[in-house]
């Protein structure tokens, strides 16, 4: 390395140096709105009107904002309605998923073909929200979780990349799990799941992020505030700029120290702790999304 | 079905005169074979069936006068009709085309940049971290996005106000401001997708011949011509597959960044028409209105797809599918 670095020009350093300082402007630009926002929460509140926007450590330390928030009724239970839309949601999507696309990866499957077209013209044409919304009341869905879980429960994509994944494994593994009188289950449980490891967490990853941040079928399907998931509570909030709610009339009116805490403390607080999960699996999301996303072209 | 069948001629022909076996026996035999399959497929099937083909039967309200008391009464393209002689429509339709025109021409290119460029960083670490810091956005909820957004924008604190500051500009607030409030979506949609859209070109950059660019050094290319003769080509068919899927939703303009962006004051501007089905839909109750304006935008998209696809198979010789 150091050979082939002697050998460049300055002008060619000077276009290194430059292509480096574009993408880490890139990463500063990215991150600093993030960080800005944590340091906010983490501030004291009295200072927090005047805080800069540029600024990434906080001014004071106090974690009033935090206190607040995760005492408040409403952000508890969406936190576990998010937990519980999410695990579900989640569990039941690989589920189906793997199962299909077992038998879609299979080459010799009757009707493999029809099934395939019937997938890829879901991809293609999506009638709309209001037939959605009509399907999910007809079946009695409306207001409960099931709405906002079976959602998507198959994801057309994410299915193509399993099946492309199954197909891969050699034969020879399945046809010694037939000599040695496994059925078609058994193999799936033994040979094919085991091998699929990374393939699957990778779906798994794609949808617990797609749970957790799905908001629209949320507010559309759940009237029931106290199904409300995370991202609901935090529109409600933030794009809604309801400080009442969040505070409550008491604290409101009596002037305590909730009533202190600016509503921009709050929304930065209320943005991070919705962040939070995300970041929380983010080292897993990195290690296999672009692992696999190298090694086959998809779409997520 | 084609498969299996060319699998039992294969064997016949192979073994020689074996009486080809009844039809129904085929069938026993096959059914006996696959049934384990269908049954792990099953859930499946199901959940496709009424989640995706319901909905389409759903769809028929479009053509239908809604009524309390069922059966609705078919009423053919009425609706059609009073939605294209409604100026709102319009308005939404054109609002929907300019953001996704302006969304094409300024998010799309900016991904193949950051591939390209995050190509030529040599040191492993320093990628590494500039990956691991560009691609967390894509994995953030549009609300979450959005409250993100007013912050950095606000007039008094935001980041950008702040830096315009410096260079003297009185404070704006984009997000009540009809001639920014467009800009916002595009940018905000080039925070969110530019550095992980990016890691689809990586991976076809990464798939090119090094012996490729070993020639064009022999011959004395420079790191732009390489970039120019060597690399572009190699990622062409992966440009045209992105600009398919991007064509596919040009009458999308993403439902889920609007309605977390959108506010009394900027409505006009940037209603598209998923927020338009929403709002006469769901919230006015004009069901059948509703699903008229979904079904059309439903069928011009899958329309500029299949176009979009085979003029990628013409010029490139690569489809989505």
């Amino acid at each position: 390395m150091a050979s082939r670095n002697d050998r460049r020009t300055p002008l060619e350093r000077i276009e290194y140096a430059i292509i480096v300082s574009t993408m880490l402007l890139m990463v500063v630009v990215t991150v600093q709105p993030i960080l800005n926002l944590a340091a906010i929460s983490l501030s004291d509140p009295g200072r927090v009107p005047g805080m800069s926007g540029l600024a990434i450590w906080p001014e004071g330390f106090s974690l009033d904002v935090w206190t607040l928030l995760l005492n408040h009724p409403n952000v508890r239970q969406g936190v576990m309605n998010s937990l519980l839309i999410t695990g579900v949601g989640t569990l039941i999507n690989v589920t189906f998923t793997a199962l299909m696309a077992w038998g879609l990866s299979r080459p010799g499957l009757p009707g493999r073909r029809f099934l395939f077209v019937m997938v890829l013209i879901t991809i293609v044409f999506e009638p709309g929200i209001i037939p959605d919304y009509f399907i999910n009341k007809r079946l009695g869905l409306l207001d409960t979780y099931w709405s906002v879980i079976l959602y998507k429960a198959v994801n057309a994509w994410y299915l193509i990349i399993l099946i492309r994944f199954f197909e891969e494994i050699p034969n020879e593994l399945l046809e010694a799990g037939e000599l040695d009188g496994a059925n078609a289950f058994q193999i799936f449980w033994h040979v094919v799941l085991p091998l699929a490891r990374p393939a699957l967490a990778t779906i798994t990853l794609f949808y617990l992020v797609f749970h957790w941040n799905e908001f629209f079928r949320a507010m559309i399907y759940l009237t029931d505030q106290s199904k409300w998931p995370l991202q609901v509570v935090l529109r409600q909030f933030v794009i809604g700029g309801d400080k009442l709610s969040m505070v409550g009339v008491q604290a409101m009116s009596n002037f305590t120290g909730a009533s202190q805490i600016s509503i921009r403390a709050l929304n930065a607080g209320m943005i991070i702790l919705t962040i939070l999960p995300i970041l929380i699996i983010y080292p897993l999301i990195l290690k296999f999304f672009t692992k696999g996303t190298m090694s086959g072209a998809l779409k997520g | 079905m084609a498969a299996g069948e060319e699998q039992r001629l294969d064997t016949a022909s192979i073994i020689g005169n074996v009486p080809t076996e009844s039809r129904r026996a085929a069938f026993l035999r096959g059914a006996q074979r696959w049934w384990p399959y269908y049954l792990m497929m099953a859930p499946g099937i199901v959940f496709f069936v009424v989640f995706h083909y319901l909905p389409i039967w759903e769809a028929k309200i479009a053509f239908e006068q809604v009524r309390i008391i069922p059966p609705n009464i078919w009423v053919g393209w009425q609706h059609f009709q009073t939605l294209f002689a409604s100026p709102v429509f319009w308005q939404v339709l054109a609002n929907t085309l300019i953001i996704s025109a302006m969304k094409m021409a300024f998010v799309f290119p900016v991904p193949i940049l950051v591939a390209l460029f995050l190509n030529e960083i040599r040191s492993g670490p320093l990628r590494k971290f500039i990956q691991s810091a560009i691609y967390l956005p894509h994995f953030l909820s549009w609300v979450v996005i959005a409250g993100i957004f007013i912050a950095a924008l606000s007039p008094s604190g935001g980041v950008v106000n702040q830096i315009a500051g410096l260079f003297g500009l009185e404070p704006r607030s984009y997000m009540t401001d009809t001639g920014a409030i467009r800009w916002v979506l595009v940018y905000s949609e080039m925070w969110r997708s530019a550095g992980w859209d990016s890691l689809l070109y990586l991976a076809a950059i990464i798939a090119i011949d090094q012996q490729l660019y070993d020639a064009a050094e022999m011959d004395g290319a420079n790191r732009w011509q390489k970039i120019w003769y060597v690399t572009i080509p190699g990622i062409v068919p992966t440009i045209a597959t992105l600009f398919i899927l991007n064509a596919g939703m040009f009458l999308s303009a993403d439902l889920n960044q609007v309605i977390n962006m959108s506010n009394d004051v900027v409505r006009g501007t940037i209603d598209i028409v998923d927020t338009y089905v929403y709002r006469i839909g769901l919230q006015t109750g004009e069901y059948s209105l509703a699903t008229a304006a979904g079904l059309f935008k439903a069928v011009l998209g899958m329309l500029l797809i299949i176009v979009a696809h085979n003029v990628s198979k013409r010029l490139t010789g690569k489809g989505v599918w």
